[in-house]
């Protein structure tokens, strides 16, 4: 593995090196035409993502009204396993957030050294105090047991 | 205080996907009087509507975040006993602890299973 990722290391610096130099051979409204067809794909990604939840809630939802009863328990379990694992949704949908915000902030600054207005909708200034970072990256964010854990302590 | 099945809960999220999962869950758990909102703003006027025995809340919302929405219930007179779960992508410390200072009853991270919720509740309702 560790080999791995070097050789991508490299390939990944020879490509960002190729990126770097089709990118500045592209003009700034060139740029923010890629940015803004970038938010239109995560637009999509969201779209999709929610489609897709609700036609397997749809078909849980379906499956719930006709488990059989003497393998009701399971069928249940097995279903309910299946709506809480929908709640992909709502994690793609907040990160997909989260890029489309910073991509806001790639355009507002492009546009603003093009000379044009940079504000797009920014936060108010007194936005609570509280960092709101959505889903954290697999392995860099608490689970259940240690907010349990921050709960009883606090 | 005991749980009552009939009591009316109110699922506060922006995402209906997350409001349809919760509402099931409840179902199955008993509890089919639910009502929902999709933001603190809407849900505080619901709540100035209607008792509700039971909030389960997102955070992360526009233009009241669940938290916003927590502090304004525990600083109203008549809403500020409502039993109020935050559950919530959001895991740092500081907002867990937060939430706790302002008077959250329990606190759930997403993703979640159906057990957490129902223990969540349960520890509420000292079930």
């Amino acid at each position: 593995m560790p080999e791995r990722g070097k050789l991508s290391a490299r390939r990944g610096l020879k490509g960002r090196a190729g990126v770097k130099h089709r990118a500045s051979s592209r003009s700034v409204s060139e740029e923010i035409t890629v940015l803004v067809n970038t938010l239109r794909e995560l637009a999509a990604i969201r779209s999709t993502a929610e489609d897709a939840a609700a036609r397997i809630l749809d078909s849980a939802e379906g499956l719930l009204a006709f488990a059989d009863k003497e393998e009701a328990k399971k069928a249940e379990d097995a279903i309910l396993a299946i709506m809480t694992a929908c709640g992909f949704h709502d994690l793609v949908g907040q990160r997909v957030t989260k890029i489309t915000k910073s991509l806001d902030q790639v355009i507002a600054r492009h546009l603003s050294a093009a000379g044009k207005s940079g504000k797009r909708g920014e936060r108010p200034a007194d936005a609570a105090k509280l960092r709101l970072d959505g889903p954290g990256l697999p392995g860099k964010s608490q689970d259940q047991a240690h907010i349990d854990a921050l709960f009883r302590e606090n | 205080m005991a749980v009552n099945h009939s009591m009316p809960v109110l699922i506060v999220d922006d995402y209906k996907t997350m409001i349809r999962i919760i509402r099931n869950l409840l179902k199955q758990l008993g509890f089919a009087n639910v009502d929902e909102a999709g933001d603190g703003t809407a849900a505080l006027n619901m709540m100035r509507e209607k008792d509700y025995g039971l909030v389960i809340s997102d955070w992360n919302m526009e233009p009241m975040t669940g938290y916003e929405l927590l502090r304004e219930v525990r600083a109203d007179d008549r809403l500020s006993r409502t039993p109020f779960i935050m559950v919530t992508a959001e895991s740092k410390t500081e907002n867990v602890i937060a939430a706790k200072k302002a008077g959250v009853n329990n606190y759930i991270v997403k993703p979640f299973n159906a057990a957490t919720l129902k223990s969540k509740i349960d520890a509420i309702f000292g079930e």
